[in-house]
């Protein structure tokens, strides 16, 4: 039933990608916590694919509301809308909604030209077009004035490790 | 093969050809990546010689730009810029600050938007980087904008279609065109394949998790909202796979699904505590 309820606010939106619908799966098994901290009391653990209700967000966190309990998620740990699907139903909605009339068989390659290998594969050197580009160009103390108006301050931080 | 073997054959196929360039790396990584340096030779030449060095020791910083540029012209002729200066100034503008932040501040970077309804983002060696309309209309603040542009910049500071670049052709013709042929696009372009096609291939998966990881350190180093990125990976993540504006994309690019996933792995609880700016006022909106 939710997965038809979105598919139909979706094709309402014309495929406007459903961040108005904030319900979400858990990608992962994770904690439950009471507050927005690593650290914080464990309320319950979610499982790969249990649906939540999210309520905010906090910085790299969401307040959600699941079957097992109500408390704080991270934000990577849930999928928002719904998990990954194939060529279902919703799927097929969302084709039709963006223009493309299907039951969920469309082919991508019908209809829509997008920037595809063979359009790529093809491309001619674009003089005028290269130059024009490339008088847009930034130096560094002009990005550093651009920074400094939006209140950005540089800070360091180390690169991440891969997992595991 | 294993994709670590396989990563460091490619990073010492990278460090062999950028000894002229700006290349640091620690000194435990380069005993390494020697090492696998000589196993690629050995690899590529059957073991027989060592002639492929000198080869390989050719890519300058001047080449590699050279390279991009020409990478670049051929995307432009595919889909030329987006007629709009200021948000041409806008994107370079941002883009300029978080390469800032990068250990290549000092390429010439450039950033532009070009017209496709598609979603995508490309780059090319050098420093050369577009998004489409498409992904522009999808963002919703400059965090967004600048994580997005911090993924790209993840693969040019790594060298990442370079490698391709040099695994496919550079090893085979020896380098040596190259080096003198700064200037000659014909050359050039003999050695990057057809049109802009090197941008339309797929990277090692693990490449695509580096940039991705790469692109939220840059953009906290920028003062940026670390999970702006997760952000846009949750939209694209919401169009359907046979979705045509996102064929491309899903085509060269690990699901979104589990970029989110490796992300969360390794940010884990590193950016906890840590605030970084949106900046959705000065998000510089275009017309749909």
């Amino acid at each position: 039933m939710k997965l038809i309820r979105l598919g139909f606010m979706l094709g309402a939106l014309m495929a406007i990608p459903a961040h108005a619908a904030e319900t979400g799966t858990a990608l992962k098994a994770d904690a439950i916590k009471a507050e927005p901290f690593n650290d914080a009391r464990t309320v319950a653990t979610l499982a790969a694919g249990d649906k939540v209700e999210i309520v905010k967000k906090n910085g790299g966190w969401l307040q959600v509301k699941s079957a097992k309990g109500k408390g704080w998620v991270r934000m990577l740990s849930v999928r928002k809308g719904e998990a990954r699907k194939g060529t279902g139903y919703a799927a097929g909605l969302l084709g039709m909604a963006s223009g493309r009339a299907g039951t969920g068989k469309v082919v991508a390659t019908t209809g829509i030209r997008g920037l595809n290998e063979e359009e790529l594969k093809s491309a001619q050197f674009n003089a005028t077009e290269l130059q024009l580009a490339e008088s847009y160009a930034t130096g560094k103390p002009e990005a550093q004035k651009f920074a400094a108006q939006g209140k950005l301050v540089a800070r360091k931080f180390d690169y991440l490790s891969a997992p595991e | 093969m294993n994709t670590i073997i396989k990563f460091l054959l490619a990073a010492g196929l990278a460090l062999g050809c950028g000894t002229a360039s700006s290349l640091d790396l620690g000194e435990e990584l380069k005993k390494a990546v020697k090492e696998g340096v000589q196993q690629q030779i050995e690899a590529t030449t059957g073991g027989s010689s060592r002639s492929a060095l000198p080869g390989l020791g050719s890519t300058s910083q001047e080449d590699e730009i050279a390279i991009g540029r020409q990478i670049a012209g051929n995307l432009l002729g595919a889909s030329a810029l987006v007629k709009d200066a200021r948000l041409q100034k806008y994107v370079n503008n941002v883009g300029r600050w978080v390469a800032s932040q990068s250990e290549r501040p000092d390429l010439p970077w450039h950033f532009g938007v070009i017209e496709s309804n598609d979603v995508n983002a490309f780059a090319a060696p050098g420093g050369y980087i577009f998004l489409t309309r498409g992904l522009y209309r999808l963002l919703r603040n400059e965090a967004e904008l600048a994580g997005v542009l911090g993924h790209e910049i993840g693969h040019v500071i790594r060298q990442h279609h370079l490698k391709i670049l040099q695994q496919s052709r550079l090893v085979d013709l020896g380098g040596k065109l190259l080096a003198k042929q700064v200037g000659g696009s014909d050359k050039v372009q003999q050695l990057i394949g057809s049109g802009a096609e090197v941008v339309a291939r797929s990277l090692d998966k693990n490449a695509e998790f580096e940039a991705d990881r790469i692109a939220v350190v840059l953009a906290t180093r920028s003062g940026y909202d670390a999970f702006a990125l997760p952000e846009v990976l949750q939209q694209i993540g919401h169009f359907a796979k046979d979705d045509g504006s996102v064929a491309l994309l899903f085509k060269t690019h690990p699901h979104p699904d589990d970029r989110l996933e490796k992300l969360g792995g390794s940010m884990s609880d590193r950016f906890d505590g840590i605030k970084g700016q949106t900046l959705a006022t000065r998000f510089y909106r275009i017309k749909p």
